[in-house]
């Protein structure tokens, strides 16, 4: 598929992007750096477990449903958090692929993506309708948990329209001009927003893993368990 | 035996200045704190929290009561997420309200203290249900560790570890008092039938094991003395307890204060080094195990013994065949465990207590969530030293009554004294028709000596 845009857009899809998304490196980098400069509480004491094994296992605890209570007894929402994500990577990668590599993005890989968007959509509806309705929800929710969980509903609804015009052979329409301000927007925004959460993700899954699995909690190959006593 | 009624504890005893309110004074010193308690684990804790909600069932406080939602793990946590929001945020220093920060004001203050020391015994249930890997156990006692410093500690809490830091444990039993009681257990052991040579060794050198114990023992539940030095004698365990620190405890793991914590451990291991014991031994005690096994080498830079427990010697013992038991003792009753928090979820100990009841009682049974799924029983994190909060923390302890009486179980059994005197309570307030036990108390009846 050809990407024959004004140079208005042009300059919007590329030029403005790249400035926006070195924009969030560098603040990711600095957040980075300033997590990474605390200190690690130290573990002197003879472990039961492999630290690097259990970070590891950690790590991927998010493709694993089953090892907490909390995903293993909510199917239907570890689905929807599944969804909701690929359909934010996959809405930020149309974003380039668009541009860069608009030749990928035949009519069917068009509809995939527009299906998580579509998803991910009616997702982000019920998750800002459960925010407002559920007490226990309700009671922690900061107006950066509405307006992060507004924005990303937004962004794909216009994602969803944008590539159906995409697809329908219209690439410079007022909904990509909007898809495209959305997103510059969003990449200037999130590293201050609760969205940066997946630069966090890995400390915060690092530090289970490690401390847990270190102890045999997590991580179950125990070096001589008591009860195995060799 | 070392010279008995020699003074424990520190040389210059101490009373630390608790306050009854905030005052801005405190709150300027709080700010002051802060940075200083912000390691990686802390800090991805406060910052990582992403408000999904997903702990909010996972925390027997909000399981037990529903109707107060304050008590969901992130709105607790977020009374000291706020604060820090209002100093590190970068948001939140041009639209502090947006990301809901908030300055440390008496109110936040306030609020902190209600949840943070009287709504979370930082089990940390929630850190296993959050997939930001958000540790309670951690950002909780950092909290906590703040406002002790300022005086702002519940009473009785800050009295206890100044007890201990007054009298090297934390009933301040004096030395003299606590040797007549291990003498006068022992013959008490040795008046039980095939006990007769059974010995609680004090201050023996070079004893393999250095037995700790719970001061509640001496001083109300010195049965769990004598059961515990039956099953090791039994084993022909060689072991010793300690005339001067054998208060496993550590008190100062829930007030927040490093330095008395740090103290307390390096005077149980100067201790064992005097003893020169191949290993300090846990009794059976939940935050007393955590305290030794994973937080004391930390606290004195590491040390050149082995650190295990009770726990697990006895289904080591077990494994070894270096014990016999007969399960027919316990005919016609039903136990169920409870796992205590820092014994499981912070201690990796799950396995080790079901050997030890499977080898001495045939009708065993699990609650719904067990290991490190466990509930914890309400009496965790310091709960028991609170009084101030103590309808919060029966009301809190309904799950784990209810997980009870569904096992239809007559034996609760557990491995820890805070466990023990919450169990005890919530039994009784719920009506759940079960005696409360420890490991060795189960084990030791059923001895084939
Ligand atoms: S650590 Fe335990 S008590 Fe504290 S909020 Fe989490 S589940 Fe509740
Ligand atoms: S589960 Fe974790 S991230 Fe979610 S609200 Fe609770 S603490 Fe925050």
């Amino acid at each position: 598929m050809e990407n024959n845009v004004s140079h208005a857009l042009y300059i919007l899809q590329e030029p403005v992007q790249y400035m926006a998304l070195s924009f969030m490196a560098l603040m990711y980098i600095i957040k980075i750096r300033q997590m990474l400069k605390k200190p690690i509480p130290p573990e002197k004491a003879e472990l039961k477990g492999d630290r690097v094994a259990g970070a590891l296992e950690s790590l991927t605890n998010v493709l694993k449903p089953w090892s907490m209570e909390s995903t293993r007894k909510n199917p239907f929402f570890y689905a929807e958090f599944l969804i909701f994500h690929i359909a934010v990577a996959l809405t930020i990668g149309a974003t380039f692929f668009i541009p860069l590599v608009p030749f990928l993005m035949t009519p069917a890989v068009s509809k995939v993506f527009m299906l998580f968007m579509g998803l991910a959509f009616l997702i982000g509806l019920r998750r800002i309708y459960r925010r407002l309705t559920v007490p226990e929800i309700k009671i922690i929710s900061s107006p950066d948990d509405y307006f992060a969980i507004s924005l990303m509903t937004v962004f794909f609804a216009v994602g969803f329209v944008a590539m159906w015009m995409w697809i329908d052979g219209s690439p410079d329409t007022g909904w990509m001009w909007i898809f495209f301000l959305l997103t510059t927007f969003f990449l200037l925004y999130v590293p201050f927003s609760k969205i940066s959460h997946y630069i966090l993700y890995p400390f915060g899954r690092v530090n289970h893993g490690r401390t847990f699995g270190g102890r045999g909690v997590t991580n179950r190959n125990v070096k001589n368990p008591t009860w195995n006593p060799k | 035996m070392s010279e008995q009624g020699e003074k424990l504890g520190a040389k210059e005893e101490r009373k630390w200045p608790t306050k009854t309110e905030f005052t801005p004074e405190m709150l300027e010193e709080m700010e002051k704190l802060l940075p200083g308690t912000l390691n990686r684990v802390v800090a991805a804790s406060l910052s990582g929290c992403i408000h999904c909600g997903m702990c909010s069932d996972a925390c027997h406080y909000s399981v037990s009561i529903p109707e107060d939602k304050t008590l969901v793990p992130a709105y607790k946590a977020d009374r000291f997420r706020k604060w820090y929001k209002s100093r590190y945020d970068w948001l939140a220093q041009v639209f502090p309200s947006f990301v809901g920060a908030k300055k440390l004001d008496k109110e936040l203050a306030d609020e902190m203290y209600d949840k943070l020391w009287g709504g979370c015994t930082m089990c940390r249930r929630c850190t296993f249900n959050c997939p930001m890997g958000v540790d309670y156990g951690m950002m909780v006692r950092a909290a906590r560790g703040i406002m002790q410093k300022v005086g702002r500690v519940p009473q009785h809490l800050q009295d206890t570890v100044d007890t201990h830091y007054n009298a090297g444990n934390n009933m301040a039993v004096p030395q003299d008092e606590f040797v007549e009681t291990i003498e006068w257990i022992e013959e008490e052991l040795q008046d039980e039938e095939g006990c007769e040579n059974f010995k609680i060794p004090v201050d023996k050198k070079g004893a393999q094991y250095f037995l700790t114990l719970n001061p509640r023992e001496p001083k109300y539940y010195p049965l769990t003395i004598q059961a515990t030095a039956k099953v090791l004698n039994a084993a022909g365990v060689d072991f010793t307890i300690s005339s001067r620190y054998w208060d496993l405890t550590n008190y100062a793991l829930f007030n927040g204060n490093d330095p008395d914590a740090k103290q307390f451990a390096l005077w149980q291991a100067e201790d064992v080094k005097r003893l020169e014991c191949e290993y300090l031994l846990a009794g059976e005690c939940g935050h007393g195990y955590r305290a030794l096994r994973w937080e004391l080498p930390n606290w004195v830079g590491g040390v050149p013994f082995k650190i295990t427990s009770v726990m697990e010697l006895m289904a080591k013992l077990i494994l070894d065949g270096r014990i016999k038991t007969d399960k027919s003792v316990w005919d016609g009753h039903r136990a169920t465990y409870h796992d205590s928090c820092n014994i499981a979820r912070s201690g990796g100990i799950t396995e080790e207590p079901r050997i030890v009841i499977r080898s001495a009682i045939e009708d065993f049974v699990e609650m719904e969530h067990n290991r490190e799924n466990s509930f914890c029983c309400g009496g965790g994190g310091g709960a028991l030293a609170m009084p101030e909060f103590t309808p919060r923390r029966i009301a809190a302890g309904k799950i784990k009554a209810d997980e009870i009486k569904a096992t239809g179980a007559d034996i609760c059994l557990q491995s820890c004294h805070n466990c023990t005197d919450q169990l005890k309570e919530i039994i009784e307030h719920y009506h759940v028709n079960a005696k409360v036990m420890n490991l060795a108390e189960l084990l030791a009846p059923t001895l084939v000596l």
